[in-house]
Parts: C-alpha cells; structure tokens; sequence
C-alpha cells in the first residue's frame, strides 16, 4: 500500500507506514518516546520536545461523533463524472456523509460515515472508526456503529 | 510610536468580472486609491501585494502581474500571503512598513480572479487550503468545513439553520445598496432556506460568492498622511492570531482560537473594549462564521450569537452594525482582495462617505476581522478616526 492510495496527493512522507496500517486494519497514530504526546494524525517529529523518536500506537475503540456533515458539492478530485475522480467518487458516497469522532484518550478521527442514514446522525453518539479498503485498492476510514455486545 | 494612517482607498466592482484579468482589477482599485489620496505613483515608497492563490492565477508569483501592468519599478514590492487572510496580512506588513520607517508612503492592493476556473476547481483549490494530507482525501471543501463548524455550533449552544439564514438576509440588505457588490439583491429568509445544499447544513444562500475582485490603500506615516489629508483614518490596533490546519486538532470547533487571540492583540493596542466598537466588518465567508465571530470578537457571550442576529442587533440601529457592506455574502469574496476591501470599507464608514442606507451614524471606531482557511489565521484590526 503506497501512502498515495490513502492521501490521493502525496506519496513523500515519513509516516507511510499509516497507509500500510489501514491495509492490515488498524488506524495508526504516533507517540513521542520522550514525552509521551500522541499525534493523530501522526506525524514523525515532536513539536513539543523537537524528538523524532516516536512510536507507532494503534487507535482502538469507539468514540463520539463530534460533528458531520454531508457535502453535496464536491471538489473536482471527488466529482463522480470526471475521469480525475477520486475512489469514494466512484464508490457509493454522494452526498459525502464525513464525521469527526473523539476517542476516550482525547484523539479525534475523520472519516466518511456510510452506513448510517443522515436524519439519524446525532452529535455525541458512538461510533467506531475503522479501516475500508475500496474497490479500487485505495485506503480509507469510515466511521460505524459500534460492534453489538 | 508614531501613527500609520489611511490617505487613499479604492476598489474595483467585486463580481463575475468576465471583461477583466488579474492586473486589470488591480489596476482600477489602485487608480481609486491614488486619485482619491490626491498622489501618483511616484510618491509610493513601496507596494505590497496580496493575491492567494498561485493556481486560480495560473502562476507562481501573481502580484509581479500586477506590480508590472503599474510599471513600478525599481522601488521594493512584495507579496504576503494567508489564505483568504491575506488582504489583511498585506495591510498589516504595510502598516509594518510605514511604522518601521522603511518607507514613508505605502501601496497595499489585495486581487483575486476566481470565476475564470470552474466551481468544482474553485471548490479543490479551497478545499486544499485545509490540510491536503490529512483532510483532503474524505472530500473535505471549505463548505464542508464550515459545515462542521455549524453542526457542532447548533448542538453546543441550540443555534438554528433559521438563524443562520438570518445573517444571509441582512447581509443581502446591505449588499443590495452596495454598488460595488457581487450580487445586489435582497432576499428573503424564506429563499435562504428553501435553497439547495451545499453541505448539510449549510446552503447556497449560508455560503459565499466566488468573485473577481480588487482593492486598495494608501498608507502613510503620521508626518505625511497629515500633509496629504487633513483627516486621515488610521490604524490603531493589530492584532494575529493562528490555529491548527487540521480541524481534528481544534480544541473547541465552535471557537476560532485565532480570532479570540489576535481580538485580544488588536484592543490591547488600541487600547479599546469589544463596547467601543461603532462599526465592523467581519469574516462571514459562511453565515456561522458571522455568528462565530460575534462571539469571539466579545460583541456578546459565547454561544449567543444565534440570537444576536434573531434580535437583529448587528443592524443599523442595533447594538453594533456589522457587514452592512453587504460581507462577503452578498458584496462577495475574491479571497486575495478581501482583508483590503474590509480596511477600505471601514474607512469610507469612518469617513462618512458610505452609501445611502447602509451608512453608520457618527462612526468613529471600526473593526475588521479576516480569516485565512478555516481559521489558521485570523486578522483584527481596529480603525479610528480623530
């Protein structure tokens, strides 16, 4: 999995390992070695005590659904009808329901909210961010109802 | 220190500008400012340029476009660039400028064309004006943004889609006797809500327009602004703040940290309250952001905003009269003009000089307030007539 499946953009980065996280089904964050402050997204290098010794976590659990929206007008990379497009373009999302959830350790995570019709969206309820590989091969993540007991 | 005062403003008409390219705007926005300054060029010490976008310009460097249709050479010219912030960041390196003492007599002219591209390329260039890497690939526009923005706003303080529209309505008021708005229409909140969406909850009437567009003034120091008009606006107050680029890592999605960080900056100097203010313009690139902003300008508590505008106390008449040059909803929004269109406003209403209508009486105080991208950069600037 190349980091460009899952950025669409951009392939140089020094957290390419994330994109091969979504390939194995986990949702990748970094932690400083030094600190202990996690970054989602991750990133390489501490701001805070200028280390680039980090470790990789994985992010697991539900969280609350901050905000959503559903964007009915999309960008040009994500237009269903031009050959530029992106996958979700061709997938199945439009409008493009997208959400932000925040997990119990204070981490908040986007992701597109397919499977839930709209009108039952609600702020603060819970929700699961996982890993999807799209038909296409590319990465991404969607947010889902938690798993039943 | 000594004062930097305002002795010219001028802007071209803001809107689908199909008869003119880049340098063209800029040049009728420069051509108003020195005429009414009463200088030519040759009495500019230095010039600073605000254009935002290299892709909607087609080209790296877009201001030289404009610094050369002007012929200005060889004195020093530059660009700053924030985003749709980049107008007032373009005022306050010219107010750096004259207060350094680098020059005496500063050109700040801010221009955009926007409407020679498609919307859906318009939309992808803005859109990536968030973070690309991290946000960009689920889709995320600048609608979409702001539309986070708004959900987590209605379900933290109960604001309403009816409130949001309510901005869009007296914005369009003003707008409409605005001859140099985009679209000089009024409409109905009944309209507003019955448009379509551009992303939920955020409608075509929540958003702003994309339009060509040019503004500019001229900048002097206390010295010769006195020499040239006897009664010059000047900037008393600056203030800048700046967010995260990536809205998963805002502290609170209601507030712009930003704003309420470069609102602090800007009274402190000018040695002002949020009370004092008579007139303001502020960044309502969508209807939230307006009711956003009245927040964390302190024109009233956190969270009362909605009801601000329901009790129209933004209008004329009202605790404090904000974009009744019709904002960026209605006079539009060419992002690299913006910041110096807001300062040109100001100053027309400190002057007196505004349009029949939507003039505020005996304004002596004025505040601007820009963001660049979705509240990375946030610019206040307070403006005061003696």
């Amino acid at each position: 999995m190349e980091f460009r499946d899952f950025s669409l953009l951009v392939e140089h980065t020094k957290v390419g390992e994330f994109a091969a996280g979504l390939e194995r089904g986990v949702i990748l964050a970094t932690r400083c070695k030094e600190c202990g402050r996690i970054y989602y997204p991750p990133r390489h290098d501490c701001s805070r005590c200028l280390s680039d010794q980090m470790e990789w976590i994985e992010l697991n659990g539900t969280g609350k659904l901050v905000s959503f929206t559903a964007i009915f007008v999309p960008p040009e990379h994500f237009t269903p009808d031009l050959s530029t497009a992106a996958p979700f373009a061709s997938y199945e999302y439009h409008p493009a329901p997208v959400g932000i959830v925040e997990l119990k350790n204070g981490v908040r995570v986007m992701g597109w909210i397919p499977g839930i019709p709209r009108k039952e969206l609600r702020v603060g309820m819970e929700l699961v961010p996982i890993p999807e590989i799209l038909p296409d091969g590319r990465a991404t993540i969607v947010l889902a109802p938690p798993p039943e007991e | 220190m000594d004062k930097v005062g305002i002795i010219g403003i001028g802007q071209s008409r803001f809107g689908q500008r199909s008869d003119a390219s880049l340098r063209e705007l800029a040049f009728e926005a420069v051509k108003g400012a020195l005429t009414d300054a009463g200088i030519t060029l040759d009495e500019v010490k230095a010039m600073v340029v605000s254009v935002a976008s290299d892709e909607l310009s087609f080209a790296l460097q877009p201001s030289s476009q404009i610094v050369d249709y002007l012929n200005f050479y060889p004195k020093p010219s530059f660009r700053v660039e924030g985003a749709c912030a980049s107008g007032s960041m373009a005022v306050r390196t010219g107010w750096m400028t004259v207060a350094s003492g680098l020059a005496d007599v500063v050109l700040v002219v801010g221009a955009e064309k926007m409407t020679e591209v498609s919307t859906a390329a318009v939309t992808d260039v803005l859109g990536r004006a968030g973070d690309f890497i991290w946000e960009y690939p689920f889709g995320m526009t600048f609608p979409g943004y702001y539309a986070l923005i708004a959900r987590a706003h209605m379900a933290k303080y109960g604001t309403t889609e009816e409130q949001l529209g309510m901005v869009a309505v007296k914005n369009h008021h003003y707008g409409a006797l605005n001859p140099y708005a985009h679209m000089r229409k009024e409409i109905t909140l009944e309209k507003a809500l019955s448009s379509r969406t551009v992303a939920d909850p955020l409608k075509l009437y929540d958003c702003c327009l994309i339009s060509d567009g040019a503004a500019a003034i001229v900048l002097a120091s206390e010295k010769l602004a006195k020499r040239f008009n006897n009664d010059p606006v000047w900037i008393t107050g600056l203030g800048l703040g700046t967010d995260t680029l990536s809205l998963m890592d805002r502290r609170d999605l209601t507030t712009i940290d930003a704003t309420v960080e470069a609102a602090q900056q800007a009274y402190t100097m000018a040695g002002i309250e949020p009370r004092d203010v008579d007139v303001a313009v502020v960044h309502d690139c969508f209807t939230i952001a307006e009711i956003v902003a009245y927040e964390d300008l302190g024109f009233c508590k956190k969270g009362e905003g909605g009801k601000m505008i329901e009790e129209k106390r933004t209008y004329i008449g009202g605790d404090i009269p904000v974009n009744v040059d019709g904002g960026l909803k209605s006079k539009g929004h060419p992002i690299g003009a913006t910041g110096v269109a807001m300062a040109v406003e100001i100053t027309k209403q400190l002057r007196g000089e505004a349009d029949h209508g939507r003039q505020v009486p005996n304004a002596r105080i004025g505040l601007s307030h820009n963001v660049g991208g979705n509240g990375q950069h946030s610019a206040v600037h307070i403006f005061r007539r003696d």
